[in-house]
């Protein structure tokens, strides 16, 4: 099997890719060849990687034009053609290098957010946006002794938002976060409506109106890129639609 | 050659000051995960100037793979007949777990905080699973009397580590992420802080502080069969043992039966707490023969040997593997309160827990043992501190029961940072001069490791360390196949000592941050073989072919580890007993 790795670190002008060759035994992951790539061929490939389970969020990539956990995306039915998801195009995921989708893997950084070396990108500029939104719970009256009651119906939807494991997969995805760099993106903006939707949290419609605004609520264009690549079935654009069907009640009030 | 070093000049000479890599705080957590997130928290509502330091981004903490739940006796599940549960009978349930080895004062402070914390928990945000009257569901776990574990779903480290990493960011505590730290600085028998390598610039900062809290997880990566990320390498344990602090212990590592085979990654003792059981290959739930009251729930030593033994006797699969068979759960059931795992068993073994039999073997889990500290999560050393999986308190001895690790965390993250809070506060910000030495010296280590030239790689040492450790003490051991191994360590420290790597460059330099975490691995794998050795007994976890049952009489007592002219030297200390008279252990 073919692989075609991105490379970049500070001082180069512009990226170069590095190709390598070699049989994956069944079952290797992207991350594993990419541990196999650096303990028996190049040991300078820098790469994110924690839980190599699925869990942790740590290492998204764009795998095959398509943002992935590395840890999660098997060679074979990759190279296979098996895990291709259809995608609404944008400009990280036009031809950056000639590869050969059946015969290679393309592995590249995620997209928009700087590279700061070969596969890892700085992931400040997604945590910004993650701590405007404010991530704290709030809730609406003193602690009481024991726990707050809730629903476990209401946990149903919650769950969905709290399942998000912050990779970044769905920002690298997401065409408006492409063309507007500003736009607070998919993971925060679930993030949000996971806050707004708990009911702990009583009567919080300030946490709508603090992204009521076109970088907030109003930029996104429901491709579906975010839910599509999501590890864990997020769906950001069903929360955004939810939130601005509100936000539209709110303001008709 | 030449161009590097120059590069590294030229690196610190426009780029940075030596001023401008040392940092003065009160306190220093090391390690982002549930304890170090937790202490964290307390000491900044304490006034105190804390930073957490984190090899990798606290939410890629091992906390977030954290599964099955969190034990505590709200009693918001009655047990059989009606019977309310209590913190005395989880305390019994923890005591009999670890096989009476763990110290009875550390577990009753521990199971009396438990509901307390679950409930913080909540009132800090975690969605927990709920029961139909709105309140914390709870599940019957391994060796537990009563459904005492809280859950959310099965994701409830994560669900708890998000919690806290909010709680972090809302207090604007200052986190040095991508942080590996090289050094505890000491000074007359005290901490005065520590040397880290910033990742991703090579460079190498000084940390002066009043107290520094190692919260730095467990070190199952010296297994090579282990639920542990990639990132668990006994980083705090060797930072510790090289500060002349004693480990405890340490031959106490946990094999939790149900990891998926082919990856290792964790199947949460939940599946077997919501109904699931395990068969061989001849469709026998031969748990049955083993554990005939608990069956499938019996101590996750138990189970795993069980296991294990099935394996050796030919009627496992042949590559080493039973089922867990959850498919009788139906739909519903799976996908409300095992969603995670399902997906796991679906992406990294193929297989749909819903329809068919997930293949799983036992896998280091857990380790027991650490850093040795008091119940106020002190070590001998003073202004260092150190708390959850990475230091022994010891809630666990010699068998840790699930759902208690979560628990573990949270409370003495807290109460540590509360004995933080207590001791340093009248002290004055120690000198900052012998943390500068140390900045220095660790600069001319690093640098002499990045000249090295010629030799092994060492990436294949720690393939072979990882299978020494797996085939020589694993789940069943003996003094013979145990010597062997410890003999085989040696000789791999040997080739390690002669080994390198290629990479010079400073930026983001994961051979060599690789390299410093198996140096820790071999060091620690030899303290583990050493205490194994020694223990010639059967407890818990630690099961002895040629010694198969418990020795009250000798080996009731925790073993000590000192480093002594760069050997591990073992002693005993007695254990503190309490209300629980050691009995034998029936399940």
């Amino acid at each position: 099997m073919k692989f075609k790795i991105f490379r970049f670190k500070e001082g180069m002008g512009k990226p170069s890719y590095d190709n390598f060759e070699f049989e994956p035994p069944t079952g290797m992951t992207v991350l594993g060849a990419l541990f196999h790539l650096q303990q028996k061929f190049d040991d300078s490939i820098a790469f994110h990687y924690s839980c190599r389970g699925a869990v942790c969020g740590a290492c998204a990539m764009l795998i095959n034009k398509v943002p992935r956990l590395a840890c999660r995306t098997q060679l074979e039915p990759l190279i296979n053609g098996e895990l291709r998801i259809p995608m609404s195009p944008y400009k990280a995921i036009e031809e950056t290098v000639k590869w050969d989708p059946e015969r290679e893997i393309l592995i590249e950084p995620l997209p928009h957010l700087p590279v700061k070396k070969d596969l890892i990108v700085d992931m400040d500029k997604f945590f910004d946006y993650y701590k405007v939104v404010e991530p704290v719970f709030k809730p609406g009256d003193p602690d009481p002794t024991l726990e707050r009651l809730m629903d476990p119906e209401a946990i149903k939807e919650l769950e969905l938002y709290t399942n998000c494991i912050l990779c970044a997969a769905c920002f690298g995805a997401c065409p408006v976060d492409s063309a507007k760099p500003d736009y607070l993106g998919p993971a925060a903006l679930a993030k949000l409506y996971r806050f707004f939707i708990d009911p702990r949290e009583g009567d919080n419609e300030f946490r709508l109106l603090s992204a009521d605004e076109p970088s907030g609520w109003w930029d996104c264009e429901f491709h579906g890129n975010c839910k599509r690549v999501c590890p864990k079935q997020v769906p950001p654009l069903i929360a955004i639609a939810k939130a601005r069907e509100k936000l539209n009640i709110i303001k008709n009030r | 050659m030449n161009i590097i070093t120059k590069s590294m000049k030229q690196d610190t000479a426009q780029i940075d000051t030596l001023e401008s890599r040392l940092h003065r705080h009160d306190v220093l957590v090391v390690g982002g995960g549930l304890t170090g997130l937790r202490a964290a928290m307390q000491a900044a509502d304490a006034g105190l100037d804390v930073v957490v330091i984190s090899k990798v981004n606290p939410l890629r903490s091992h906390s977030v793979a954290a599964q099955g739940g969190m034990n505590a006796s709200l009693g918001n599940v009655k047990g059989e007949d009606g019977a309310e549960d209590s913190w005395e009978m989880h305390a019994y349930d923890t005591v009999k777990g670890s096989d009476y080895l763990a110290d009875q004062d550390a577990v009753e402070l521990m199971c009396r905080e438990a509901p307390r914390s679950v409930i913080e928990l909540e009132h800090l945000g975690t969605v927990w699973s709920r029961l139909e009257n709105g309140k914390i569901a709870q599940r019957p776990f391994g060796g537990a009397g009563f459904p005492r574990t809280c859950y959310a779903a099965d994701r409830t480290g994560h669900n708890a580590l998000h919690t806290l990493f909010e709680q972090v960011v809302a207090r604007k505590i200052p986190v040095y992420e991508e942080f590996f730290v090289t050094s505890l600085v000491t000074k007359t028998g005290r901490c005065l802080g520590l040397t880290a390598i910033d990742i991703k610039t090579g460079n190498i900062h000084g940390f002066s502080s009043k107290a520094t809290l190692l919260a730095t997880g467990g070190f199952g990566r010296i297994f090579s069969r282990s639920t542990n990320a990639i990132i668990n390498t006994a980083d705090g344990q060797a930072l510790a043992m090289d500060a002349g602090v004693p480990l405890k212990d340490m031959e106490f590592v946990q094999f939790h039966p149900t990891t998926l085979y082919g990856t290792n990654i964790l199947m949460s003792e939940g599946a077997r707490g919501e109904g699931g059981i395990l068969v061989n290959k001849n469709g026998e739930r031969f748990m049955k023969r083993y554990a005939p009251n608990s069956l499938d729930l019996a101590p996750r030593d138990v189970v795993a040997r069980s296991i294990e033994q099935e394996i050796l006797e030919g009627r496992a699969y042949d590559q080493g593997y039973v089922h867990l068979d959850l498919t009788h759960l139906g739909r519903d059931r799976i996908m409300e309160r095992l969603p995670g795992i399902r997906q796991i068993a679906m992406d990294f073994a193929g297989v749909d827990p819903i329809e068919k039999l997930v293949p799983i073997q036992p896998g280091q889990h857990y380790s027991m043992g650490g850093i040795d500290v008091d119940k106020n999560g002190s070590t001998m050393l003073k202004g260092l501190f150190a708390a959850g999986e990475c230091s022994c308190i010891s809630v666990h001895g010699a068998n840790r029961l699930g759902g208690n690790s979560l628990l573990e965390t949270v409370v003495f993250g807290r109460l540590t940072a509360d004995r933080i809070i207590e001791e340093i506060h009248d002290d004055e910000q120690p000198e900052i001069e012998p943390v500068l030495a140390s900045v220095k010296s660790m600069e001319n280590k690093i640098e002499t490791i990045l000249l090295r030239d010629g030799g092994e790689k060492f990436f294949s040492i720690k393939t072979d360390l990882t299978q020494t450790m797996q085939k020589k003490f694993g789940i069943f051991r003996d003094n013979d196949t145990m010597e062997e191994g410890l003999s085989e360590i040696e000789k791999l420290k040997e080739r390690f000592s002669n080994s390198c790597f290629i990479n010079k460059e400073l930026t983001y330099n994961q051979a060599l941050i690789q390299f410093l975490e198996l140096e820790s691995m071999l060091k620690i794998a030899e303290v583990v073989a050493v205490g194994a050795i020694q223990r010639r007994e059967s407890r818990g976890s630690h099961k002895r072919n040629d010694y198969p049952d418990r020795d009250d009489e000798k080996f009731l007592k925790h073993t000590i580890v000192n480093l002594k002219n760069g050997k591990p030297v073992i002693s005993y200390k007695p254990v503190k007993l309490g209300k629980f008279e050691p009995k034998e252990r029936v399940y």
